[in-house]
C-alpha cells in the first residue's frame, strides 16, 4: 500500500490519488481528525460538501466540521448548541450587569450635582 | 408513529421505505415537517442520525434532534463555517459587552471617588477659620486628574483585551473546548 495516502483514505483503506478530495486536509500523521469528522458526518457527506466549496475555503470548511464534530462526540445531545447557549446566557447576564452599573452611574451623577448645587446655597 | 395504515414519517417519505411500528425517526421527525429530515439527512447522513439516537435515552434524543436540526440549518447557511461563524460572533459580542461593562465601573468608581472627595474638601473647609482657607493645597483638582487617568487607563486595557479576545471563527477552532451549558435549551 501507498504509505502517503492521506488520513482519510487510510481509514477507508482505499487507494489515494492524486487528486483526492481529502488529502490536502486530512494529513496521515493525523489520523483522529478524519476518524472524528467521519463518525459524525460520514466521508460521502464531508466530501460532498468539500467539493461543493471553493477550494481556497475548504481548508477553513475542514476545521470547523472537525470542530463541530468533537463537540458532538463530547456532548451527544447538545453538541456545539450548547457552547451557544452558554455565550448567550452570558450576554444576558453581561448586558444586565451593564444597564445596573449604568443606571448606578446617572443616580451617582445626579446625587453629586445635587451636593455640589446645595454647597452653593 | 409509523405502521400499518399510517402516514410514514418524514424520514422514511425521503428514504422512500416503509415507516416501521418503531421507527427511530418517527416521533421527532413528523410528516408534515419534511424540511426538518431533509436538512438533517443532507449534512449528516440518515444511519449517522439514526446510529447517534439510538446511543442515547430516549428522553434525550429530542433534544438532541433539535441540535442536530440547528446545526444542519447553520452549516447549509454558512456551508465554510456552519455554526463556528454564530459561536464567533457572539464571542465578539462577549468581548465588547465586557469591554463596555469594564468603563462603566471604572466610571462609577470615579464618580465615588469626586464625591468623597468633595466630601473631604468640605468637612476640612468647614473646620478651618476663614484666614486659614487661602493656604488650602488644591488637593480636590489633583484627585480629579488622577482619577481621569485612572478612567483613561481602564479604558486603554479594556480595548487591549479587546484586541486580543476579538474571535475569529479560525481562534474558536483552536481554543479548548469546556463544558457546555447542558440545561439550557435554546428552543424551550
Amino acid at each position: 500500500m501507498n504509505p502517503k495516502r492521506c488520513a482519510a483514505c487510510r481509514y477507508l483503506r482505499r487507494r489515494c490519488p492524486k487528486d483526492c478530495v481529502f488529502s490536502p486536509y486530512f494529513p496521515p500523521n493525523n489520523p483522529e481528525k478524519f476518524a472524528c469528522v467521519h463518525r459524525i458526518y460520514g466521508a460521502g457527506n464531508v466530501s460532498k460538501m468539500l467539493q461543493q466549496l471553493p477550494v481556497q475555503t475548504r481548508a477553513e470548511a475542514v476545521e470547523s466540521l472537525c470542530f463541530e464534530a468533537t463537540c458532538r462526540i463530547e456532548d451527544p445531545v447538545y453538541g456545539c448548541v450548547g457552547m451557544i447557549s452558554l455565550l448567550q446566557t452570558q450576554i444576558q447576564k453581561t448586558k444586565n450587569l451593564l444597564a445596573r452599573t449604568q443606571a448606578e452611574i446617572t443616580v451617582a451623577q445626579i446625587k453629586h450635582s445635587q451636593n455640589q448645587h446645595s454647597e452653593f446655597m | 408513529m409509523g405502521g400499518p395504515g399510517s402516514s410514514p414519517c418524514a424520514s422514511c417519505k425521503l428514504l422512500r421505505r416503509r415507516c416501521a411500528k418503531d421507527c427511530v425517526f418517527a416521533p421527532y421527525f413528523p410528516p408534515d415537517d419534511p424540511h426538518k429530515f431533509a436538512i438533517v439527512h443532507k449534512v449528516f447522513g440518515a444511519s449517522n442520525v439514526s446510529k447517534m439516537l439510538q446511543e442515547l435515552p430516549v428522553h434525550q434524543r429530542a433534544d438532541a434532534v433539535n441540535s442536530l436540526v440547528f446545526e444542519a440549518n447553520a452549516r447549509a447557511r454558512d456551508p465554510v463555517y456552519g455554526c463556528v461563524g454564530a459561536i464567533s460572533f457572539l464571542q465578539n459580542q462577549v468581548s465588547q459587552l465586557q469591554m463596555q461593562l469594564a468603563v462603566a465601573q471604572t466610571e462609577i468608581l470615579c464618580i465615588q471617588m469626586q464625591h468623597e472627595t468633595t466630601l473631604q474638601s468640605h468637612h476640612q473647609v468647614l473646620e478651618l477659620d476663614q484666614d486659614d482657607k487661602a493656604l488650602l493645597p488644591h488637593s480636590s483638582n489633583n484627585n480629579i486628574n488622577n482619577c481621569n487617568n485612572s478612567y483613561n487607563l481602564g479604558y486603554a486595557m479594556s480595548s487591549g483585551q479587546l484586541m486580543s479576545n476579538f474571535a475569529s471563527p479560525s481562534s474558536i477552532m483552536q481554543m479548548q473546548m469546556q463544558d457546555p451549558l447542558k440545561q439550557e435549551s435554546l428552543w424551550t
